[in-house]
């Protein structure tokens, strides 16, 4: 890299000198001057002459060593870049639904369905189920909310909300992308799949969304397509007899 | 001018939804076509799956169908359109799936014209069909086999005035999804069982329990209870739809009840069983689908019918998942008895790309890996019992030889682990140790002694557990221990994977075969293989992931695991 940047600015160094020089010579017109004074600008033009002969050397060593520096760094392309879909659909209208939601959540929803599924602690996991449809994940706030609208409690809901796979507590990014890791699944190549949708949307280790939060990957146990494994699910569409190159593609429905 | 046809039927389940099957749909009725959409008729591998129904009842079966060849199917240029598949693979006799694929399940009348509601209809008393129930022999579906007929009485004894019914589509087994599409195929028919069982042990409320994965269950469900209440099918009884949230355990009855009541999915002691106190504190009864769908068959066709089909102990059919390393994967009913070569060759076609058939896993994660060499067994539920497996649910997943049977286990036990509601410590506590050695072995980190620890660990988990996940949780594990046990001490003794498949145990090599096509390479999601066209290719070991993918890629064979 380093090697790269001398050799590429000697160059840009070089032709700059030259082309100075070029701009000097042609100035001023030689002819109608004293002899004397010719004389002295022959001796400068000689000068500049040898001088820029041996810029040019320079400058084609320059650029030769800039070449070959620069072919090194560039190398082969990679295959797939990562994260293009991503960055194809990161700006958009979308975004800043989640922006805005998350300072003040609007809770009359939980009001609503609080009023239209009952308060007793049966009602407790339709609830749950109509909050999490609703927001994408279980807030806090509208947890609280549950609470003092219910006969439920707080140690309850958190009993509850902890112990079922589809609760989530945390928000989730704008498609959730389901991997079926049933057995069928399994013996077809999910793990593959899995770690090749996690490659592509760039998802670091241990966390489940990607930096742009457009896509949350979960890993479920069984979508009930089995002959069709492997299989995902992103949103409500799901996707078979899927490769890890067609598992990357069939996020593209959501774009 | 050419006879137009009688109908034409197209699978809109979910798997025929997931293969483009609504793009087929809106190209047939572009073309001029009323189409009927229908459940899945079983036939999962050929879907999208349009069937044209003549005049004269033949019914042509078009497969893997696209949109250019919707067009051609309905101008009946069969020439265009592919050549009809043959008759669906044999099958034997069909009971709980004798709609599935041929009603329209959003439809109730397709429903009634096929003797639908009769059984519900012909008025039998509550001991008549009980006594209906025990003598066809029925047996629970979901697992465990308990005789329904016996259920039933008990549920009926009880003197309570509230009582519950419970249809527990929970079908939470990895591999398994009969439940899923006899649901959405033929929703009617689980109603009107349920409806029957509701008045057998005289119950005023019924529930059915479905998984949330199941979106398209659930709608079919209650849009059947909706046309079925609106035409004064079910008398006074009422029905509502429940969806799970995502926890294995609940499939348990008394894990099931504690869910609808609101808490966590945790199974109780039993006795008192649901049917003495279930749901509320009330006489419950729970029947899995597979169950209720086959009772208005009994109903209506008597119970000898159902008796005559089956051997021993286990009478009348089984509804199975085939899925895995099978040429023909589906839904598939046959009378019990049959053997497992005969599912797995005759109706399944054999293993997929001419592989060796090594396995089958049977029961999801509370059963057991049969080997090949025991493909003569029957089933019914004391023969597999004897083998270690379980019938099960009816999950089969079909194993080949690339399939390593340490990694089956350690799949099933992570599952168990990961669903343990965490109420029993051996559960709890055994599973996840369990989980760690074979995890250990998978890596080629095993210690001498491990074998012998997992065979303690597995005695201590089913005998210390208080619900079936629990009890049978250690069964994947004992059953590949007993059949497969040469690959474990390979993962042991040799660090080595024998079927090639655990990435700690395995290194990818290009071998002379490669012609330096740069497929691999451009294949390789991590750059492991160096981009150099014309010359051999190498595989960097420190790169690698095992992510299979070059060898996929590979035209010419040219890439080997070691």
């Amino acid at each position: 890299m380093k090697r790269t940047l001398i050799a590429g600015s000697l160059v840009v160094l070089c032709v700059a000198i030259l082309l100075a020089d070029y701009a000097v010579a042609n100035r001023q017109p030689f002819a109608n001057r004293p002899a004397a004074e010719q004389k002295k600008v022959t001796a400068a033009r000689l000068a500049r002459k040898s001088r820029d002969n041996a810029v040019a050397w320079v400058l084609i060593a320059a650029a030769g060593a800039f070449l070959t520096f620069a072919k090194g760094q560039i190398k082969q392309p990679k295959p797939r870049a990562a994260g293009e879909l991503r960055q194809a659909k990161a700006p958009g209208p979308h975004r800043s639904r989640t922006a805005a939601a998350a300072p003040e959540l609007d809770l009359s929803f939980v009001e609503e369905m609080v009023s239209k599924i009952g308060r007793g602690k049966e009602a407790a996991i339709p609830l749950l189920q109509a909050i999490q449809n609703y927001y994408r994940y279980l807030p806090d706030d509208a947890l609280r909310r549950l609470c003092e609208l219910t006969d439920i409690t707080p140690a309850e809901i958190a009993g509850t909300s902890s112990f079922y796979g589809r609760f989530r507590r945390s928000p989730m990014g704008e498609h959730i992308v389901r991997v079926c890791h049933g057995t069928a699944c399994h013996v077809s190549g999910a793990r593959q799949i899995t770690e090749e949708l996690r490659r592509f949307l760039a998802i670091p280790d241990g966390e489940d969304t990607d930096a742009a939060r457009m896509f949350t990957l979960d890993e479920v146990a069984c979508l009930g397509c089995c002959s069709l494994a492997p299989v995902l699910m992103v949103d409500g569409h799901t996707a078979g007899k899927l490769t890890p190159a067609t598992a990357c593609d069939a996020l593209k429905v959501t774009a | 001018m050419k006879r137009r046809p009688v109908e034409i039927r197209i699978g809109l389940g979910s798997c025929g939804i997931a293969s483009g099957a609504e793009a087929v749909r809106d190209a047939l009725v572009r073309a001029g076509a009323t189409v009927k959409a229908v459940g899945c008729n079983g036939m999962c591998y050929r879907e999208p799956l349009v069937e044209v129904v003549e005049a004269d009842g033949r019914v042509a079966t078009y497969g893997n169908v696209t949109v250019e060849m919707a067009r051609s199917i309905v101008r009946r240029r069969g020439w265009q359109a592919g050549y009809p598949l043959g008759p669906p693979a044999p099958q034997g006799h069909r009971i709980v799936l004798e709609n599935c694929g041929i009603i329209d399940p959003l439809n109730i009348d397709d429903y009634l014209a096929r003797d639908g509601y009769r059984a519900l209809a012909m008025g039998l008393s509550p001991d008549a069909i009980i006594a209906a129930i025990t003598e066809s022999g029925l047996r629970g579906r979901g697992g465990a086999g308990f005789p329904a007929g016996r259920k039933w009485g008990l549920a009926r004894a009880q003197a309570s005035a509230v009582k519950y019914v419970i249809c527990n589509g929970d079908e939470g087994d990895p591999g398994a999804f009969m439940d899923r599409l006899v649901l959405e195929s033929d929703p009617h028919r689980v109603v009107e069982g349920l409806a029957i069982a509701a008045h057998a042990i005289g119950a005023t409320e019924g529930y059915f329990y479905i998984r949330a994965e199941y979106p398209l269950a659930v709608r079919h469900t209650r849009a059947a209870i909706q046309q079925a209440e609106e035409r004064g099918l079910l008398g006074h009884l009422h029905l509502e739809v429940r969806e799970g949230a995502g926890a294995f355990v609940c499939g348990e009855e008394t894990a099931l009840i504690q869910s609808l009541e609101g808490k966590r999915g945790m199974p109780k002691l039993r006795p008192p069983y649901p049917v003495e106190r279930g749901f509320r504190g009330q006489p419950t009864l729970i029947n899995n689908v597979e169950t209720l769908a086959s009772v208005p068959w009994i109903i209506r066709h008597g119970a000898g019918a159902f008796a005559a089909l089956g051997t021993g102990n286990s009478r009348g059919t089984k509804v199975f998942a085939l899925a895995g390393k099978i040429n023909r994967g589906g839904l598939i009913e046959v009378p019990m008895g049959m053997t497992i070569r005969e599912v797995v060759e005759d109706i399944g076609g054999g293993i997929r790309n001419g592989r060796a058939f090594k396995a089958v896993q049977l029961g999801g994660p509370s059963g057991g890996c049969i080997p090949a060499r025991l493909a003569d067994t029957p089933i019914d539920y004391d023969a597999l019992a004897e083998t270690g497996a379980i019938m099960g649910s009816g999950g089969l997943v079909v194993l080949d030889d690339r399939d390593c049977m340490v990694d089956i286990a350690r799949f099933f036990l992570k599952f168990t682990q990961s669903e343990s509601c965490g109420k029993c410590t051996f559960c709890r506590i055994g599973t996840k140790r369990m989980l760690e050695i074979l995890e250990r072995l998978c890596e080629g980190k095993g210690r001498p002694d491990d074998l012998e620890k997992l065979e303690t660990l597995a005695d201590y988990v089913s005998r210390g557990s208080l619900c079936g996940l629990g009890q049978t949780a250690p069964n994947p594990v004992l059953t590949t221990l007993r059949y497969f046990r040469d690959e474990y001490e390979a993962h042991l003794h040799q660090r080595r994977c024998p079927a090639g498949r655990c990435p700690a145990l395995i290194r990818y090599r290009v071998t002379a075969n490669c012609i330096g096509c740069t497929l691999c390479a451009q294949a390789c999601p991590v750059g492991a293989i160096a981009y150099r066209p014309y010359e051999k290719h190498e595989v960097d070991d420190q790169l690698c992931t095992r992510c299979d993918m070059c060898r996929q890629a590979c035209q010419d064979d040219a890439i080997e695991v070691l």
